[in-house]
């Protein structure tokens, strides 16, 4: 089980404010309302396989085979904020754009941190590996395609209920798929560098000479 | 050979199958893709598998026809057309000799269905449909592991309307009692129930130690057989093997029985073992139902609502007699109805009418669409009214749940074409007591009229506990005497027919002053002889307390607890002398968020604006309407208070949200200036109309709204044609309409394809060029994955990097 208590703020603030903005009493307000109604709708649930090495759909990039060299296992996983998020996202498009805009940007967060436990829990389980970060699809050269290759082996459709649509957008809206590599060796720490990020070309927060939150 | 009906009739129980995808996976069978591929390379395999069942004791089998719809098949080389009948084949071969029935098995699409995902309802009634129409031979239709309603009431559909086979149902549960997708047991148990299916129940989801509570939600209401067929408990995450053996299995199920449990069998993780075992443990059980229940319930994918007492049916979405909606519709502003949705429930309606009949508009697409957008945000089962039976049809089969229908009446006309469709689709009905004769005087001639729609209801197999009668409210100004005899109906109605009665309640007070306090009392006394369904404004605080505090008199809400929840923290209106506020409870001072010098620092509108503030705003507009041109305050007000908080965004002074509140305030201001121009025959105040969607494909659209409500507010005409949007919509928009700026947002790298389909669409468009040839539509293009290199490419004249930047091509495109 994973539970949100707390959305990481400061990451939510990076999101919406270019970086540079300074915080005021009114956002903070609207900040409190929104990550108590995310909280309240957010049904985080997430699924696990790890599977041995080489496989054939991990290796379809330069981005990916860079990213698992050295591993022996991989971690498959994926992870939904549940469909309860999506409809509290339309309604607030409908009667308050401004508060939809925070909510999106804090239901992000906490799928960031509801993967980040997960994470967690499967190195609690293989307290001798070493893990690499989580690597999406769609993250560099590794295809999007891949998608429902993820949510097949995970079985994801039918245990937690997510999907793609034709367009290969995850359904709901707030999940992710990833894979991270497993090695039995220290793994030389790596960034979830902006080369490989699709939103580098026109990033905020490079343009303001920073980067995101990924670590 | 057997029929369910009579397997149903002469069985205690009725034994289903087990897992097919455990057994492939343990016969170590290799497929391409999916596992319905081998009803062609191994049928002999797959019919052993359901000759390993009919031994165990299965009496119905599932044909390996899960996935075998035409989205799951895409990339394996075979159609429905080859798979579906050689699945039914196979397993035929495998029971053959035996009295055991072979059962279409239909399981989700595999994508999600609109609201949650980009699948239509339409779409998805056609992949339904071909299985359905490829199932020669099956003794039975079987729709099972659904999580979203709409998505089952597609294949309900698509199996009642291409066959006669019989259907059961069955969704897939949570431990908290819903479907992922929220849709409760007692909403799936109604709805499933009123469209007509033979059997429902639960598969998959949890163990059968788990499933009590779900299994007796469903069987409280329903009289129809209730099926369950669980998971061997849960699988572990890498060996996939589940944790409940068949001898627990068994024993869990045998703890379901009392629940009304008639059909059983197992799924992820069971085998013929599992079916043996519970065969075995049902030899000397008998078949208990459960009573149900409800009488009588309407139901959305979500809540329930039974019409047990009074309950607030929320009258506002109804363009007759209001302006500022009949202009809505005609425009296609979908979020003006949500608003109203949204503001009616939150003021206590628990169901809301849905009328959006306007002469010359197309009642029927505007109703699909409508419904369709209430039900993706809204939890409120919803009343359907309209005159019309094609435009009632239409909206019946895309409501997810178990509507009401307003209305039918004592014409033979109406009751000949409107209650047919009632009983199709399982709704409830609103039945007015008038005829070819108009609205009777009597109470006596009225409860004639109600007899006779109760009779020709329940003719075709409509209860009575589902009729809900309308005496009918005259003016009382004009007929004093006619408020008695509505009065007298409604408490006979419901004392001698035993039928719920419906009254649309302001009419009463036409013509009077202080309507409001005639209306409310006599909603008080319509519910002390009966009333249960007052067809209000819940948005008039006295009236939708009257039913509150009439709940709490009659003994209804027990312990007071509604009561008490809505009013613990009541202060009492203070009456301001002039005051127009009526009586809004103050918005709280924001920040200010910049000091910035500028002419209208000091003015209540610019400051207002500024410091996005909604009620002050249009107040300070109304106050200075009196005085000053509205041109005046568009130019030397709104417009200036909007640049300069789009200047403090990007120079990064302010958030996004703040931008957007800032926009909100001046849209709440330009509403303001709307209603007033309208009124005063002045000139529109459109600066230019453009075009805004989400491509095709793409269903992620907030970057979009984003962009329609600042374009809104800097006094732009936005059609908005939402998200997933077909480029020819996008184009026959253009045309219709006459316009010339387009907007198109994308999100995905997938959907880019679209962005750039859409603008050839365009250009190629004839009716959309110059005489040269050249193309007289200027496209802006934005969203997360668009580029400025990628929108030269595709032949954009403008990129647009945030919403701002669109208001910015906009006032270069339209000079102003």
């Amino acid at each position: 089980m994973i539970e949100l208590h707390a959305l990481n703020r400061a990451e939510a603030v990076r999101y919406l404010g270019d970086a540079s903005v300074e915080m005021n009493a009114s956002m903070e307000a609207l900040l409190d309302e929104c990550e108590k109604e995310v909280l309240a709708n957010a049904e985080p649930k997430y699924l696990t396989r790890v599977i041995d090495l080489p496989c054939p759909q991990l290796e379809e990039g330069n981005d990916i085979r860079e990213h698992l060299k050295g591993c022996d296992k991989a971690l498959l996983m994926c992870c939904t904020l549940g469909n309860g998020v999506d409809r509290m996202l339309r309604r607030a498009q409908v009667t308050d754009m401004a508060k939809a805009v925070v909510l999106d940007v804090l239901a992000s967060v906490a799928v960031e941190q509801a993967c980040n436990q997960v994470d967690h829990i499967v190195q609690e389980l293989y307290p001798e590996r070493y893990f690499t970060f989580r690597f999406s699809p769609g993250y560099g050269d590794f295809p999007l395609e891949l998608q429902n290759w993820f949510l097949t082996e995970l079985n994801a459709p039918k245990r937690i209920g997510l999907t793609t649509s034709a367009s290969l957008l995850l359904t709901p809206t707030k999940s992710v798929t990833a894979v991270a590599g497993m090695s039995r060796e220290p793994i030389a720490k790596k960034h979830r560098g902006c080369e490989t990020c699709n939103a580098r070309e026109h990033c905020p927060f490079r343009k303001v000479g920073t980067h995101c939150g990924g670590s | 050979m057997a029929d369910l009906n009579t397997l149903l009739q002469e069985n205690e129980f009725v034994l289903l199958d087990g897992a097919m995808g455990t057994l492939i996976q343990k016969s170590g069978a290799k497929y391409d893709h999916v596992p319905e591929t081998l009803n062609i390379t191994e049928p002999d395999l797959i019919g052993s598998f359901a000759a390993a069942y009919a031994d165990a004791g299965s009496q119905i089998v599932y044909a390996n026809t899960f996935g075998a719809n035409a989205y799951k098949l895409q990339g394996t080389g075979y159609t429905v057309q080859d798979i579906v009948p050689a699945a039914i084949a196979a397993a035929k071969k495998g029971v053959a000799g035996r009295d055991v029935l072979v059962a279409l098995d239909i399981g989700p699409i595999g994508q999600l269905v609109e609201p949650a995902g980009a699948l239509s309802f339409e779409d998805a009634y056609d992949y339904f449909k071909e299985m359905v129409l490829a199932a020669d031979g099956a003794d039975a239709i079987v729709i099972e592991t659904m999580t979203d309603l709409y998505e089952m009431r597609a294949a309900v559909l698509a199996a009642k309307e291409n066959s006669t086979l019989p259907v059961l149902a069955t969704m897939t549960f949570e431990a908290s009692g819903r479907t992922f997708s929220g849709v409760s047991a007692a909403a799936a148990a109604l709805t499933l129930s009123a469209l007509g299916v033979d059997a429902l129940g639960v598969n998959c989801s949890l163990g059968p130690d788990q499933l009590g509570p779900v299994v007796k939600e469903l069987s409280e209401y329903t009289d129809l057989p209730v099926i369950v067929k669980p998971n061997a408990g849960l699988p572990d995450p890498n060996t996939s093997e589940y944790d409940i053996g068949p001898e627990d299995f068994a024993g869990y199920v045998e703890n379901l029985l009392p629940y009304g449990v008639k059909i059983i069998g197992g799924c992820c993780g069971t085998t013929p073992e599992y079916i043996a075992k519970v065969r075995e443990m049902l030899q000397d059980k008998k078949y208990t139902p459960l009573p149900k229940v409800t009488k009588t319930a309407v139901c959305s994918a979500s809540t329930v609502v039974e019409i047990d007492g009074p309950r607030i049916v929320g009258e506002r979405i109804n363009p007759t007699g209001k302006k500022r909606f009949q202009q809505a519709l005609r425009d296609g502003e979908i979020d003006y109805i949500l608003n109203q949705a949204i503001s009616q429930t939150e003021a206590g309606a628990e169901i809301l009418d849905v009328n959006v009949g306007l002469p010359g508009l197309d009642e029927r697409a505007m109703m699909v669409r409508v419904l369709k957008a209430i039900q993706g945000i809204c939890d409120a089962p919803l009343q359907i009214d309209s005159t019309k039976p094609e435009v009632l049809e239409a909206a019946l089969r895309v409501y997810n749940g178990r509507p009401i229908v307003n209305s039918v009446n004592g014409e033979e006309k109406s009751l000949s074409t409107v209650l047919p469709l009632v009983k199709k689709y399982g709704a409830a009905v609103i039945g007015l007591t008038l005829d070819e004769d108009g609205i009777p005087k009597t109470a006596e001639k009225r409860m004639e009229i109600a007899r006779r729609i109760v009779e020709r209801a329940e003719a075709i197999g409509i209860p009575r506990e589902d009729v809900y009668i309308d005496c009918l409210t005259l003016t009382v100004s004009a007929e004093q005497g006619a408020c008695r005899e509505t009065l007298e109906a409604v408490r006979r109605v419901t004392e001698e027919l035993g039928c719920r009665t419906a009254l649309g309640v302001s009419n009463i007070s036409f013509g009077l002053p202080n309507r409001e306090l005639i209306n409310r009392t006599f909603l008080t006394m319509a519910m002390e002889n009966g009333l249960k369904l007052p067809i209000i404004n819940p948005n008039v605080e006295s009236m939708a307390g009257a039913v509150r505090a009439y709940r709490v008199l009659s003994g209804i809400d027990e312990n007071s607890l509604d009561y008490i929840d809505e009013y613990k923290d009541y202060v009492p209106p203070k009456t301001v002398p002039g005051g127009g506020g009526g009586g809004a409870p103050a918005p709280k001072a924001a920040e200010t968020q910049q000091g910035s010098a500028s002419p209208g620092k000091n003015d209540p509108v610019f400051t207002a604006v500024v410091k996005g503030l909604k009620n002050e705003g249009a107040a300070a507009v109304r106050e200075q309407l009196k005085t000053t041109d509205p041109m005046e305050i568009i130019n030397g007000k709104l417009i200036p208070a909007l640049d300069q908080v789009g200047a403090d965004f990007e120079v990064h002074k302010i958030f996004l949200p703040q931008l957007i509140q800032s926009a909100n305030a001046a849209q709440e201001c330009f509403g303001v200036l709307k209603e007033y121009i309208a009124k005063n025959g002045a000139p529109s105040v459109s600066k230019g109309k453009v075009i805004l969607a989400t491509v095709q494909g793409d269903i992620h659209d907030i970057g979009k709204n984003i962009v329609k409500v600042l374009l809104d507010n800097y006094g732009y005409s936005v059609i908005d044609l939402g998200r997933d949007v077909d480029p020819k919509l996008i184009v026959d928009t253009a045309v219709e309409q006459n316009v010339h700026a387009v907007g198109l947002s994308a999100l995905m790298t997938t959907t880019l394809g679209s962005m750039e389909k859409t603008i050839h669409l365009l250009r190629d468009e004839p009716k959309l060029q110059n005489p040269d040839g050249s193309s007289n539509v200027t496209v802006m293009v934005g969203g997360a994955v668009v580029t400025q290199d990628y929108a030269d490419k595709i032949g954009a004249e403008y990129y647009c990097v945030d919403a701002k930047a669109t208001v910015d091509a906009c006032k270069t495109i339209f000079g102003q």
